[in-house]
């Protein structure tokens, strides 16, 4: 006891700053193998001519080939790779735009402190549940609804005579790209809503009560402080659903397999099937990856830049912003 | 001192553990993957009490997702790991990709553990073919064999188109002319009530056998013109709506099974697993609660009106195959094994495959369709096996037919993926009528020379 004060003395200006980095250490140490190396691996089978697994550490690098071929309108897998970044973004679009608007009309209702809402907890958590479920399980569960020609679906809209025939729904482009556009909203709503939540919670509330104070409405109070003053999140948040929208796989591969005739084929589909379906072409793969990624980080710079202040104050810009 | 104690305490636990592994040195130890624990259960029910000098590791990754495949090349694919400890000595192969992995050089000959000629020559061609490679090496052998035929309801058969046996149904569709003419009869008989299949996509497991050459020849992609006859028969039993056009394994295919009066259907293809574990548990609604007897299931369809008893099979318009297991060795393994170990997998996978004593005790126990033929023959031999669900048909006999007659030559490391593009840009939107062959079969090429480019595609 007398000797661990005694050093305690002896060292006072020690730093413990460094068990700091003990405790971030797990965390960088799975990234670097788990994280940081496949990263790596893919950019330099990208320019290999890895083509079965045999292949994927004996290869030979050939330089930009594989890129070649996704930028080259000539190329059998060019139509296939920018169809399939077309299909996404349609199907991201569909689920994000209606997600943040309904997330940020439940937000700040739920924030709202005129409208006092009951039953709060369990609102929250009922629109949150679908989150909690496997995606791969509602795409399975949303195929056997809408299944063809008998299904839960097709049953209801012929007994009340909204159709005589059943519908086909998985060889209509609309109705698949909405059904997966659809899944993910509603799967994701939940998430988002909570985020804003924070958000919004986060906001002084004395700015709150001085509207009121100033007669605003809801309307302009939302339009006025809240939106302006979440927008970090908003920026937050749109970015994380790209790179999870870009990235698409699940609903797509369980429920429609890409079909009908590639039009739900997404980006994440198509490397998958290159990479793991045929003759394994993982230089393919992982080149399609890496452009992938690169249109990742210029979506997300994008919606940085969009949704950033650019009020020309010469004080912050002297700072050299964040 | 607490230190020094626990340290001491654990050397002797390493220790301890050091020379309980050299007691176990005397036991030859084998690694045995597999997908499913159908292999596990036969080998330690029948195999591993006879064999004490045996100790065998299971590993079970699911087929789902390709977990399984992607465990197995993760780990052959390299040199190092093919030979560590954790890899398999013996691994199972499905239909769905056993090609696949008997082209490659991760799969061992047979013949260099010990099978002789005279051994593999007991089990059933198609069976042996599509576990050897190109160059007709055998590579894989399997304990039962999945022979496919047509069943049909006989009720059905009676009162639409006045068939009483089974002989007299064969000729209604001993080729796939006849049998679109049977369907068109049976859609005028039945004036639309009752229809030929439930889908067109019922038809492909059987079609494929109907081809002269596989999808690869000599490394280029070929579209056989059986193929194309499939299409058109595929376009005709979609237009004039001879089908309910549901897929297999969906709501309407099991729907079809029991009989339910809005989708009556006469035939459906299925294989030897297909008639035990698909068809009879869905003759009626609740019939595939687990634990249920052959009378209870009887009693069920008799309550419910189901399809108990109304079955029989016939070979149908072509012998085929769809299914099976295959049991292959690790060839980068087996390289280091010493005889001791070649003679206990030989044993060991001549057991399951081509032992005529056991599978013919196996079959009884069972039921399954077994793998060798001189196993199935003892079994006829013996008086058969009459099936009740049947009515009393004999369904070994039907198989044992179908069996000896399917082509396996015709089977690709490359099928499962062209199958599946087949389907996705072929005969899916040519049948619906969304697109013309031409268009059709021009994405197909272009799909396929995206997904496989180690062929020529023209």
């Amino acid at each position: 006891m007398q000797a661990k004060t005694a050093a305690k003395t002896k060292h006072k200006s020690i730093s413990y700053s460094k068990y700091g980095y003990f405790f971030i250490a797990p965390f960088f140490i799975t990234f670097l193998i788990f994280g940081l190396y496949p990263i790596l691996f893919t950019f330099k089978t990208s320019v290999t001519d890895a083509v079965g697994w045999e292949k994927v550490l004996n290869n030979n690098i050939i330089g930009f080939e594989n890129f070649r071929q996704l930028f080259d309108p000539s190329s059998l897998v060019y139509s296939k790779f920018w169809g399939a970044l077309g299909n996404t973004i349609i199907i991201w679009f569909f689920n994000f735009v209606p997600q943040l608007g309904l997330a940020l009309i439940l937000a700040s209702w739920f924030t709202d402190s005129r409208l006092r809402l009951k039953a709060q907890g369990f609102f929250k958590v009922t629109i949150f549940m679908p989150n909690i479920i496997t995606a791969a399980t509602i795409g399975m569960l949303f195929m056997s609804f809408f299944a063809y020609p008998i299904g839960p679906v097709n049953t209801f809209i012929q007994t009340a005579s909204i159709s005589n025939a059943p519908v086909e729904y998985f060889r209509s482009v609309a109705w698949s790209r909405g059904l997966i556009s659809f899944i993910q909203w509603w799967m994701w709503c939940g998430n988002t809503m909570i985020i804003m939540i924070a958000g919004i919670s986060g906001i002084n509330p004395s700015l709150f009560e001085a509207a009121l104070v100033d007669g605003c409405t809801s309307r302009q109070t939302f339009w006025k402080i809240t939106l302006p003053l979440i927008k970090p999140i908003l920026v937050y948040n749109l970015t994380t659903s790209l790179v999870g929208g870009l990235t698409m796989f699940d609903i797509p591969h369980m429920m429609t397999q890409g079909n009908p005739n590639e039009t739900t084929n997404t980006v994440a589909r198509f490397i998958y099937m290159q990479g793991f379906t045929g003759s394994r072409n993982f230089n393919m793969a992982s080149a399609a990856s890496v452009v992938l990624f690169g249109i990742i980080i210029i979506g997300s710079l994008l919606i940085r830049y969009l949704l950033n202040d650019h009020d020309p104050k010469p004080a912050k810009a002297g700072k050299g912003g964040k | 001192m607490k230190k020094a104690l626990a340290l001491v305490l654990a050397i002797m636990m390493m220790l301890g553990c050091v020379s309980f592994a050299s007691a176990e040195d005397a036991k030859i130890k084998l690694v045995v993957w597999s997908f499913t624990n159908e292999l596990q259960g036969m080998i330690e029910k029948y195999y591993l009490p006879q064999h004490p000098e045996l100790d065998i590791e299971f590993q079970i990754y699911p087929t789902d997702g390709n977990a399984y495949t992607t465990k197995v090349d993760n780990l052959l694919g390299v040199a190092e790991g093919a030979v560590s400890a954790e890899a398999p000595d013996v691994f199972t192969l499905e239909a769905a990709f056993v090609k696949h992995y008997v082209e490659s050089d991760w799969t061992g000959d047979l013949k260099s553990i010990g099978f002789t000629d005279e051994e593999l020559a007991g089990a059933f061609p198609v069976m042996a073919q599509i576990g050897q490679n190109a160059a007709g090496v055998q590579k894989g052998l399997s304990w039962q064999s999945t022979p496919g035929v047509l069943m049909y309801r006989a009720s059905l058969a009676e009162k639409y188109l006045g068939v009483t046996s089974p002989e007299q149904f064969q000729e209604k569709v001993k080729d796939w002319d006849t049998f679109l003419e049977t369907a068109e009869e049976l859609k005028e008989k039945s004036e639309g009530a009752v229809k030929m299949v439930i889908g067109s996509g019922d038809i492909w497991n059987a079609y494929q056998y109907q081809r002269s050459q596989g999808w690869v020849v000599d490394g280029k992609l070929v579209i056989d013109d059986e193929l194309l006859d499939f299409e058109e028969l595929c376009k005709t039993l979609e237009q004039d709506d001879l089908t309910h056009k549901g897929g297999a394994w969906s709501e309407v295919w099991f729907a079809g099974m029991r009989g339910d009066e809005q989708t009556q259907t006469l035939c459906y293809f299925l294989p030897t697993w297909g008639l035990h574990y698909t068809l009879k548990p869905h003759c009626a609604e609740g019939a595939d609660a687990p634990g249920l007897t052959e009378d209870d299931i009887k009693a069920l369809s008799d309550e419910k009106g189901g399809t108990y008893g109304d079955w029989r099979l016939v070979d149908g318009p072509v012998a085929y195959s769809w299914g099976g297991t295959w049991m292959g060795i690790n060839a980068q393994k087996a390289a280091t094994w010493d005889d001791a170990k070649k003679a206990a997998v030989h044993d060991l996978i001549y057991n399951f495959s081509l032992n005529e004593d056991w599978l013919v005790q196996y079959a009884k126990d069972s039921g399954d369709f077994v793998g060798s033929a001189t196993a199935v023959k003892t079994i006829l031999d013996n008086g058969g096996t009459p099936n009740p669900f049947l009515g009393g048909q004999d369904h070994y006999a039907i198989f044992a037919s179908a069996a000896a007659l399917a082509n396996g030559s015709l089977m690709s490391e490359y099928d499962d993926t062209i199958n599946g593009l087949w389907n996705d840009y072929v005969t899916t939107p040519y049948t619906k009528g969304e697109k013309d062959l031409d268009t059709c079969l021009a994405e197909f090429k272009t799909a396929v020379a995206a997904a496989i480019t180690t062929i020529t595609v023209e």
